[in-house]
């Protein structure tokens, strides 16, 4: 069993206790993290003048589990609607709720990982993972064991004393997920996580990810701009249009895990050229 | 130690060497020695001041000045940023006093300084304790609104309540601007004791200076300069220092 994510978190308010993860791990979901996107728009500016769509029309519904990227052109609002799902921005129509709870600010529910980290650079890496874990009632020992365990998870055992500025960008990024994991959130935002790292570093935090995504079977929302690695990680994928942002295609990836570039069958080499067509042409409507 | 080494030679060899120049221009006479004294001339009028008890009493006076009108200064600073940073109602009422506040120059305070508080500690006081006020204020008021969204939003997606978000994500993100403030005001400390000394006081290094004015006794007043150098220069090595151990993140 693994004790080192704790077995009964309970939310910020103290409202439940959260279910096992690893009970969710052997049948796949426990019904917790469906994220559901009723007829979202999205605008920047504020509501006096004349402000245009970020995203609009957006309805998805995420189920529990479910592993779903969401691809784009760059400035499509992929990221501002992963930010809606966060609770950081509020979406000007339409609803955004997770297990049908509006999301109306961040909470310790919903998890995100950012491309740049956000890691805080006076706490080491064990400092950053004991963060979130100062707002339970848990002793001084038993918090430093769970960021502990967590950060060995992911394979930074050996570097729990380093602080951000001595780690590489695959390692604080490892920091980052153990931080966002140690709360165990149902739901798993990730921001373009891997963009800022080398191909072989974001390899590796693939590999890593699906690992720690098969033992807990959270709801993962997952932004790229990378097809191949839409379809190495997805279950589903949303290819959304440019700006304004709708979805314009859900493709369901069935291929069985693990799956690599380098063993591509004919399937993803099609699925692949679906989606880079789809994103050429929303290209080539951006520029005429 | 080899490093050290190093850094007393780097600090000593360009000194000696300014010395060196000092005194071979007073020994040609390219120099009037009365207006310019040379470096030996300097040394004999120090070891005079000393003998006489009034470098290490005007030392003393003057460090004590500077020092309390610091610590009044900058706890009032840090303060105040932290609550006009923070509470939108204090920012209203007194960012703009402030902004209007800074371009006085401490000297100017001065002569309003001795009329309100006469000519003891308590005017010297004020002076100082101002001019450093305004420099940590706006350097933690600034710290504190330039603190990156990402911690912030890293913070409350993590479920930090507020106060552990400002206890332990803003106050340590803006450290490095708190810090810097703390710095400059040590420096302003200074810059005002002087400027506070040499009117109405009767001890310290401001009034010593002004004192050998009097006489034309350059020598002295070149005591009273490199007293100042020396001293401002040591505080802000040891503000750097503890700089980096306070803050060590900035240096990665």
């Amino acid at each position: 069993m693994n004790i080192s994510l704790g077995p009964t978190l309970v939310d910020q308010g103290g409202r439940r206790p959260r279910a096992l993860p690893q009970d969710t791990a052997t049948d796949g979901h426990d019904g917790a993290g469906r994220i559901e996107m009723t007829d979202v728009a999205i605008a920047f500016g504020d509501k006096t003048r004349q402000s245009s769509d970020v995203v609009t029309d957006i309805d998805l519904t995420i189920e529990p589990g479910q592993f779903a990227v969401l691809i784009g052109p760059s400035g499509c609002g992929k990221s501002t609607l992963l930010n809606a799902a966060a609770g950081f921005v509020r979406p000007s129509r339409g609803t955004v709720a997770v297990d049908g709870r509006v999301v109306n600010r961040p909470t310790s529910s919903v998890g995100i990982v950012f491309q740049n980290f956000a890691l805080f650079p006076w706490f080491s890496a064990l400092g950053n993972v004991e963060f979130p874990l100062k707002q339970l009632s848990l002793s001084r020992a038993e918090r430093r064991d769970r960021a502990i365990a967590a950060l060995t998870e992911v394979g930074l055992g050996a570097h729990l004393r380093k602080y951000p500025g001595q780690l590489s960008g695959g390692m604080k990024q490892r920091v980052a997920i153990a931080r966002t994991l140690v709360l165990s959130p149902e739901v798993l935002l990730m921001d373009e996580p891997f963009g800022a790292l080398d191909a072989q570093t974001r390899l590796s935090m693939q590999a890593l990810l699906l690992s720690l995504w098969d033992r807990r079977r959270s709801t993962v929302l997952f932004v790229t701009h990378d097809v191949d690695e839409a379809l190495i990680l997805a279950d589903v994928v949303y290819v959304m249009s440019a700006a304004p942002g709708r979805i314009i295609r859900r493709i369901d990836v069935d291929t069985p895990r693990p799956r690599a570039v380098d063993r591509l069958d004919q399937a993803f080499l099609d699925r692949r050229a679906h989606i880079i067509g789809l994103l050429r042409q929303q290209h080539v409507t951006d520029i005429t | 130690m080899r490093s050290l080494a190093v850094r007393v030679r780097n600090l000593v060899v360009p000194l000696v060497a300014i010395v060196a120049v000092w005194q071979l221009a007073s020994s040609i006479a390219i120099v009037n020695p009365v207006l310019f004294p040379s470096p030996a001339k300097v040394l004999l009028a120090a070891i005079d001041m000393f003998r006489s008890g009034v470098l290490l009493k005007d030392l003393l006076v003057s460090l004590r000045r500077a020092a309390a009108g610091f610590v009044v200064g900058a706890s009032l600073g840090v303060t105040l940023g932290l609550l006009t940073s923070r509470v939108r109602l204090f920012s209203i009422g007194l960012s703009p006093l402030f902004n209007l506040l800074r371009p006085i120059p401490a000297i100017a305070l001065v002569p309003i300084a001795v009329v309100w508080f006469g000519i003891g500690e308590e005017s010297k006081y004020f002076v100082i304790a101002y001019t450093v006020f305004l420099a940590v204020w706006l350097n933690t008021h600034h710290g504190m609104e330039h603190v990156p969204d990402t911690y912030i939003r890293a913070a409350r997606s993590l479920g930090a309540s507020r106060s552990l978000e400002f206890l332990q994500v803003v106050v340590p993100a803006s450290a490095p601007h708190i810090f810097a403030g703390l710095r400059f005001g040590a420096a302003l400390a200074f810059l005002s004791l002087v400027a506070a000394e040499l009117t109405g006081a009767s001890s310290g290094i401001g009034y010593r200076l002004d004192e050998a004015r009097q006489y034309i006794l350059v020598d002295r007043m070149f005591v009273g300069l490199i007293e100042l150098g020396v001293l401002g220069a040591t505080l802000d090595t040891l503000f750097v220092w503890l700089g980096r151990r306070l803050i060590h993140w900035e240096q990665a």
